[in-house]
């Protein structure tokens, strides 16, 4: 806006997508240090901020400076949140190559949105709980234990069977509590978004919730009716309300500009 | 040590209104929301290390070990919260480790590309 006299445009980063016409109240810088503001373009407006092109290095601060603005934008409005690290050229294209062209569906995207808050759930298996419960109720594993236990340190090999044994057993009871936590979830929720939870031998679900505001008790009641269900050997983590980051997607479009 | 007899719902649910730790931003800022064709990525140099650690597989004949001790020490008729417990902290110790290892692995190669602009 100032006396800029570099040829190359201002590059801006981008935090999400609203509505045009609210007053919007950006009261923290953003990524970087710089401050919020709106660009409109007939009818929605980006949420953004200058980007110091020239040698930026992503601190931590960043990331929660840019969770931040994408939090205070979505207590005042509907949002389409944009991934971490979205950079447009400059202020023009925001309008000429984003807001221009998606202008209908970003439009439908945010009525989508509307109202509705993002959860985000996962479930590890407390580990003496889920080993004392399969072991319970499993002969070969019983068999194999007994074994392991009469050989003492003897019984390198027998571990390594009783082990592996295990590790397939809770694989499996894994894969059954990951689709029955989500079935259940997405009964009480608008839409969901599971990831893969292959990471690691506990962690049994992870995933995103999109829930109508005025549903969240249910979702809540819900959510708590899973992790008291015996034998209780999952532990939830609940993360929300949310804005909608993982159900902000539009549909891929790559003839639109080259 | 009494693993909850009368469950109430903090035993088997957290809640938090926001993610506060930097692997939990990252997890619900990182590769989602609205993707602008016309748009260049910041590079997050020194950022995958810290998400790593939440999609790294450990599989391996140690695990199967740690899981045949454990259940080797299992007393089924009571639950020994303290044997179990030491056994828990050494294993979590473990994991982090795999991981790290696997974090550099996984930042090496080439991520100077500071930004992709088309």
């Amino acid at each position: 806006m100032s006396a800029n006299e570099t040829p190359s445009p201002q590059p801006v980063y981008v935090y999400g997508v609203v509505r045009a016409g609210g007053r919007l109240a950006f009261d923290e810088a953003g990524v970087a240090g710089r401050p919020l503001e709106l660009i409109e373009h007939d009818g929605v407006a980006a949420v953004v901020s200058d980007f110091p092109a020239e040698d930026f290095r992503v601190r931590r601060s960043d990331l929660h400076a840019h969770l931040r603005s994408v939090e205070r934008t979505f207590e005042q409005a509907t949002v389409a949140p944009c991934p971490f690290g979205t950079v447009i050229g400059s202020r023009e294209q925001v309008e000429s190559h984003f807001l221009g062209p998606r202008r209908d569906e970003l439009e439908r995207l945010l009525e989508q949105l509307e109202g509705h808050v993002q959860m985000n759930v996962k479930a590890e298996y407390d580990e003496q709980a889920v080993l004392a419960d399969l072991v319970a109720g499993d002969r070969e594993i019983g068999r194999l234990r007994e074994r392991t236990k009469a050989l003492g340190a003897a019984a390198y090999y027998e571990n390594i069977r009783l082990g592996e044994l295990i590790a397939s057993r809770l694989a499996a009871r894994r894969e059954a509590d990951a689709a029955e936590i989500e079935a259940v979830l997405a009964a009480a929720a608008a839409a969901a978004v599971p990831e893969p939870a292959d990471a690691g031998q506990l962690l049994v679900f992870k995933g995103s919730f999109l829930v109508a505001r005025d549903a969240l008790p249910e979702f809540d009641r819900t959510l708590d009716g899973l992790a008291e269900r015996p034998p209780r050997e999952l532990r939830f983590e609940a993360t929300g309300p949310l804005p909608p980051i993982a159900f902000a997607t539009l549909e891929p479009e790559g003839a639109a500009w080259a | 040590m009494a693993v909850a007899q009368r469950g109430t719902a903090s035993n088997y649910l957290q809640r938090a209104p926001s993610p506060s730790g930097l692997a939990e931003v990252l997890d619900v800022i990182l590769d989602k929301g609205l993707v602008i064709d016309a748009y260049v990525r910041v590079s997050v140099i020194g950022i995958e290390v810290l998400t790593i650690d939440a999609r790294i597989v450990i599989a391996s004949v140690d695990t199967y070990l740690r899981f045949a001790e454990a259940v080797n020490r299992l007393d089924l008729s009571q639950t020994e919260s303290a044997g179990i417990d030491e056994l828990r902290s050494g294993g979590s110790k473990e994991k982090t480790k795999g991981a790290l290892e696997g974090a550099k692995e996984a930042i090496t190669p080439g991520r100077k590309d500071k930004q992709r602009s088309r």
